[in-house]
């Protein structure tokens, strides 16, 4: 069982892959920003983080490149609902260029984000 | 009476003598007593001769025998002439010599010839030459005589003085006119002078001369000869006249006729309707119409004098019309767009420009132009801008739906599959999970709605409505599209201000600048937009040309890059962009601009190059 960084700013969404990795024994930590990721990231250990893309402040990609430029290695699953001014499939090689291990579409199944999670972990 | 004596003595003698004389005659002897008096002198005093003779010399011989006797000693025997009672006489006072012709005798003859005839021509004459030389001189006439024999020519003094020269100086004969006569000229006129003397008339031979200060005059020559009264030819004579006035105005003349032809061509080739009315005093009244005006109403100028421009007047549209007659009646330029009708009842929307013509600044108008433009085409283009930006913008907003949905669905998709696995065993739980999907689901719903709401193809209905919770809710919409750096202020000072508006038109204005701003800013900075309202007082400076009344001021300021002069004034022409290729249609405006006007407002740009640019638009508050 993991302890994941979930930053995701749309509350339903952030409830819903919350209860996911509940329902597979996980435990989860919210942050609804980049920014608040990176001082949650510090403060605490995780084993894993699961990053949405598009969120104010600081997006996913930012966060990102914060998180590999410290040189920490830690797993990261990234679920993109697609940039508003990007087409879709832009955001999987972007993110994995800045370090996500795997990308994930939403709306996903809940067996694809567990099976992604365990692949990583 | 001692006369008696004599007039019996000498009675044959001077008989003889005096009535030989075809003038009145009369002799007097030496006490003025008339001894004898012809046919002639009775005529002239009315009387009989036994009236006269034997009595003191009278009447009009007295007078002429008293004036004679006034005279000098030197004078006395000179013939002179004399006025009398309405005649005019040739008077001669001589004394009688004896038959020897040496003698002196006591008489003396008295005769007067009436030369009123001749003094009435020659009256007459020098009338006639007064006012020739009066009639040269207006006319800048100058008359020349040549004469054939000695070849010598003679100038009136006019002659001279339109040549520029003088008599002192200048002697026209001797080959000396040719000098005078223009290079090029001279040919053709030194053949006519030459044809002159032999006897040719010449009429309205047209010459330049250069006057000794330089001065290039046209002349005019008109000759003919004069016969002698053998009825042979001995003179030419004739005029030469300034015509040099005559000829400028002629030139003048023949250029605004050219130019009035020219302009009255590019009235007619105008695509744009065009009519000048004028005012008189009982009102418009239409001087011409162009061949568009005609085609596009189907009048003509006749037809359309009878009820002027009442006659374009389409039913629905009065309040526009009338509002057209006031700008006419204050003679004030202005624009309108009203629906026309034509001749055969017809309508279509026409934008209709009034410019007053005055004769000096300030004073009334005299005449109207008006332009008439059929805006059918225009609008049919506007709809189809408005559409393929609407469907750029949809694209544009399909990303951010597209994330909006994705993330809708998300626990709709998770919380089905959790709430099919807790079902029965949590029902708190799985009601919880419920609650969250449907409340996705409506959420998404309404994304949806929102988005075919946006991509709607009809014209969008205008309706007064509260433009505060539109331009809140718009700039919402807009900012979803937008870069998540870039800060969207409002401000909004407005509790509620009614237009007549649409709601997607709101959403597409916001949409447009807010997009603008973003790209001067590189999607990162400040944009603020204002809502509040301005009341426009008449007499007051006018406010980017808005009428009196109040208006709802919307802003939308950014701190980007800014325009130069040249970009701001095309802003709104449609496709002018300064985004790179792929990047912008160079729309956005111009959508901006047509949906604005037809809100009946008014929309323009302030930019400084590195600070910014604020859009200020005007819509009228609907009360």
């Amino acid at each position: 069982m993991a302890h994941i960084l979930l930053v995701e700013d749309s509350p339903e969404v952030s409830m819903s892959v919350r209860e996911i990795l509940n329902s597979a024994g996980h435990t989860v930590e919210d942050a609804g920003t980049g920014k608040q990721a990176l001082t949650k990231l510090k403060a605490g250990t995780f084993d894993l983080i699961v990053s949405d893309i598009w969120m104010p402040e600081m997006d996913g990609i930012a966060f990102l490149k914060e998180v590999r430029g410290s040189g920490n290695k830690i797993p990261v699953v990234v679920i993109s609902g697609g940039a508003p001014n990007a087409p879709l499939t832009y955001t999987a090689p972007l993110a994995s260029t800045f370090g996500a291990n795997v990308v994930l579409y939403k709306p996903f199944e809940k067996g694809e984000l567990l099976k992604a999670v365990s692949s990583v972990l | 009476m001692n006369g008696e004596a004599h007039s019996a003595i000498d009675r044959p003698q001077f008989a003889s003598l005096l009535e030989s004389m075809s003038n009145g005659a009369i002799a007097v002897d030496s006490d003025r007593t008339v001894v004898y008096a012809n046919r002639g002198a009775l005529g002239m005093l009315g009387q009989r001769r036994e009236a006269v003779v034997g009595q003191a010399v009278s009447g009009a011989f007295r007078v002429f025998f008293e004036r004679a006797q006034s005279r000098t000693a030197a004078d006395r025997l000179a013939r002179f002439e004399h006025f009398y009672d309405g005649n005019w006489y040739i008077i001669q006072v001589f004394p009688l010599l004896g038959a020897d012709g040496l003698s002196e005798t006591p008489y003396t003859i008295v005769t007067a010839t009436d030369i009123s005839e001749r003094k009435k021509r020659e009256f007459e004459f020098l009338e006639i030459a007064a006012g020739l030389e009066e009639a040269t001189r207006i006319a800048e006439m100058g008359t020349f005589k040549v004469l054939w024999g000695s070849l010598a020519i003679q100038w009136s003094p006019h002659a001279y003085i339109i040549h520029g020269v003088r008599p002192e100086t200048y002697h026209p004969g001797g080959g000396n006119y040719a000098e005078l006569v223009h290079p090029e000229d001279r040919g053709f006129v030194t053949r006519a002078g030459r044809e002159l003397v032999e006897g040719k008339p010449v009429a309205n031979l047209q010459y330049r001369i250069v006057r000794p200060d330089g001065v290039v005059r046209w002349m005019r020559m008109d000759g003919r000869i004069l016969f002698d009264s053998s009825g042979a030819g001995y003179a030419s004579f004739g005029t030469i006249q300034d015509i040099t006035d005559a000829k400028q105005r002629e030139h003048e003349l023949q250029e605004l006729l050219k130019r009035n032809a020219i302009l009255y061509e590019a009235l007619e080739a105008s695509p744009i309707g065009v009519a000048v009315l004028t005012a008189e005093e009982s009102g418009l009244s239409m001087l011409y119409v162009n061949a568009a005006f005609e085609r596009l109403t189907q009048h003509n100028s006749y037809s359309l004098n009878v009820d002027g421009l009442r006659a374009l007047v389409a039913d629905g549209d009065r309040d526009q019309w009338q509002s057209i007659a006031d700008y006419l009646t204050r003679s004030e330029p202005g624009s309108f767009d009203a629906s026309c009708r034509r001749r055969d009842g017809t309508v279509f929307p026409a934008r209709i420009e009034l410019a007053p013509v005055r004769d000096y600044p300030g004073r009334e108008a005299t005449a109207f132009v008006v332009n008439l433009r059929d805006m059918t085409s225009d609008r049919e283009r506007a709809a189809a801008l408005l559409q393929s930006q609407k469907m750029e913008a949809l694209g544009q907003l399909s990303g951010g739906v597209a994330h909006e949905i994705n993330n809708l669905l998300q626990p709709v998709i998770a919380l089905s599959d959790l709430g099919g696995d807790v079902l029965g065993k949590d029902t708190e739980k799985a009601r919880k999970y419920f609650e969250v999907i449907g409340g996705s689901g409506r959420k998404a719903r309404e994304v949806v709605r929102q988005v075919l709401t946006f991509a709607r193809r009809d014209t969008p209905q205008l309706s007064a409505q509260d433009v505060v919770p539109l331009v809140a809710d718009a700039v919402n919409l807009a900012a979803k599209g937008l870069p998540p750096q870039l800060d969207v202020k409002t401000d909004i000072r407005l509790t509620e201000a009614r237009a007549v508006i649409s709601a997607t038109q709101v959403s597409q204005v916001m949409l447009n600048l807010l997009r603008n701003a973003s790209d001067a800013m590189k999607g990162q900075g400040v944009v603020t937009v204002t809502l509040n309202e301005e009341t426009v007082v008449d007499g007051a400076p006018k406010l980017a040309g808005l009428k009196p009344g109040r208006w709802i001021k919307l802003t939308v300021q950014d701190t980007g890059c800014g325009m130069d002069r040249d970009t701001l004034s095309r802003v709104f022409e449609p496709f002018f962009t300064t985004k790179p290729v792929g990047k912008g249609t160079g729309l956005g405006l111009s959508v901006v601009y047509s949906i604005v006007a037809g809100w009946g407002g008014t929309i323009s740009l302030d930019s400084e190059v590195d600070r910014g640019t604020t859009a200020v638009i005007y819509i009228p508050l609907h009360s």
